[in-house]
């Protein structure tokens, strides 16, 4: 299911004083079973742009293709663009309402007026999917379990729904170390089993490094870069001067360079450093 | 769709109005509101209207986010309206079936209503040029003297404050969750009236309980910070009246003595 932006704008508070173009000119095009990561810093339109991509903010113009389908036509319903691409917000644990967990989990694919049987399953599924264990927490109540447990019961609330583009704003803020892998590993293991489009929102540059195959750097409301990590960490020095900082494997790799050893520097992920320096240290 | 509530909103500027000392914007807003329940002619409601013009003009606070404080009141208005022009006895213009409008009714409803549109519209001109916190300093600074017959001033003014601060803060919290839960399919807009109560629960479960967080939270890092009331306290802006707070006091009691003088009493 490809999504095609086209010419996106959108503008806070216009016509007043407090007036900010937080999208200018968007466009992009995301194929399916894309891993996309979108970086930039805070404000830069990041979580005003996926938010289009549901249809929870109108845009001042453009147009937004799912599936061929424009959603920015005011007679789409919201229902079907929501059945199609899943959203998982900042700090997700703060939209837990039910009295179980269970209930949280189902209230999605219960909107989508599924049967009954077929809820559970999803239900069951998605817990499954993000490492919690079914039996021992369905009954429990979403508000008695640990920081880490409740961000992956929201999650696990939105993935129930089977969305087949998923889209997560920063969904490790503000967790350990080991919350962090954790809730990259779920959405890494998901990709391949689902096959589903994924749209990743980050300013961790190792992260995205490491899962994304398409990259788009934002900022001011503008994508400045897009592509493979590949090419759009050959624009390092770009990167860098607008003050989003490099995939840390990337930056050892430049900081050996400097000191004048041979590595290649166009590395992204912490495996392909290993390799560098296990060659590094073989060829002396 | 929740960013439309003006009333408590700050319209950024550096005008005459917004300069002027928060206590004698908070006593002209009284004065105005007195004058306004003064009036009893309709002639008397185009000085007011004059006044107010000139107020807004020279506020250059746009005339659309005046009126915006309309909307959210606009049914207590037409409530106002509608009984003034069905319940009053007189001279029957029309009736319709129990409902009779009367010469009286009409005359009342629209006496009425005016009144009603220029009390807001006046008292969002207090609001729209005072920043929240200056207006509280001036509630304080003007609760000062009862402070000796126990009206616990600074504690009213904080609490104030607070509320005010998280207006944004909550709105922009419902916001986000609305949102959230929207994205899983929730539907805020159609359905029945106990429909639309029922869809509310994913809302307000959440808000409360972050409002509960966020209250905690505040308390404990005023606590850290050794908060105790106001006793004692110094402020970085003391505020403190200037001559064009004077002139601003004499034009607000010119404006009263006309209305005095014109009214039929």
């Amino acid at each position: 299911m490809p999504i095609k932006v086209e010419n996106l704008i959108h503008i806070y508070n216009e016509n007043s004083p407090y007036e900010t173009i937080a999208l200018d000119h968007i466009n992009v095009e995301i194929q399916d079973g894309d891993f996309v990561g979108i970086i930039g810093h805070t404000g830069s339109g990041k979580s005003t742009f996926i938010q289009h991509l549901n249809g929870l903010l109108k845009p001042k113009s453009g147009k937004i293709y799912i599936d061929d389908t424009d959603i920015t036509d005011k007679k789409i319903k919201a229902a079907e663009i929501r059945r199609k691409v899943g959203l998982v917000f900042q700090y997700p644990e703060y939209q837990l309402f039910e009295e179980t967990v269970y209930k949280d989990v189902a209230f999605g694919p219960k909107n989508l007026g599924l049967e009954d049987i077929e809820v559970e399953r999803r239900v069951k599924d998605a817990i499954q999917m993000v490492g919690l264990d079914y039996e021992d927490i369905k009954d429990k109540s979403p508000f008695d379990l640990s920081g880490g447990q409740k961000r992956r019961a929201a999650i696990a609330g939105v993935i129930a729904m089977k969305p087949q583009v998923l889209i997560l704003d920063e969904p490790t803020a503000g967790l350990d170390p080991k919350g962090h892998k954790e809730i990259l590993q779920i959405i890494k293991n998901m990709h391949v089993k689902e096959k589903n489009t994924i749209l990743l929102v980050s300013h961790n540059m190792g992260d995205i490094a490491e899962l994304a195959d398409k990259i788009i750097v934002m900022e001011k409301g503008k994508i400045v870069l897009t592509g493979t990590p590949q090419e759009v960490y050959e624009k390092a020095d770009y990167i860098e001067k607008i003050g989003l900082g490099l995939p840390p494997a990337m930056m050892l790799m430049r900081t050996l360079k400097q000191r004048g050893k041979e590595v290649k520097t166009n590395i992204m992920t912490i495996d392909e450093a290993e390799e560098q320096i296990i060659n590094l240290i073989r060829s002396r | 769709m929740l960013r439309d509530i003006t009333l408590g909103q700050y319209y950024p500027g550096e005008s005459f109005i917004h300069k002027l000392d928060p206590r004698i914007k908070i006593l002209a807003t009284f004065i105005y509101i007195i004058a306004l329940f003064l009036v009893d002619t309709f002639i008397q409601y185009g000085w007011v209207l004059i006044f107010l013009g000139i107020i807004i003009a020279v506020s250059k606070v746009p005339l659309r986010f005046m009126l915006k404080g309309l909307k959210p009141l606009l049914i207590i208005i037409v409530l106002t309206f509608s009984i003034n022009i069905f319940m009053t006895p007189g001279e029957v213009l029309y009736a319709l079936g129990p409902l009779k409008i009367t010469k009286e009714g009409v005359y009342q409803a629209f006496f009425m209503g005016s009144r009603l549109i220029l009390l807001i519209i006046g008292s969002s001109v207090l609001t729209l040029t005072t920043k929240p916190i200056n207006l509280t300093d001036g509630i304080e600074k003007l609760l000062n003297p009862f402070k000796k017959i126990g009206v616990p001033a600074h504690e009213l003014a904080m609490m104030m404050t607070i509320a005010l601060r998280f207006i944004p803060t909550l709105l922009e919290e419902t916001d986000k969750i609305m949102k959230a839960q929207m994205a899983r399919g929730a539907d805020f807009e159609s359905g029945n009236l106990f429909k639309r109560a029922k869809s509310l629960i994913p809302l307000l479960v959440p808000l409360f309980i972050s409002a509960f967080r966020r209250a905690e939270e505040l308390a404990m890092a005023m606590e850290a910070r050794c908060y105790r009331g106001g006793e004692n306290r110094t402020r970085m802006h003391e505020i403190a009246f200037q001559s064009k707070d004077i002139v601003a006091f004499i034009i607000v009691f010119l404006f009263l003595a006309i209305v005095l003088i014109t009214n039929n009493l």
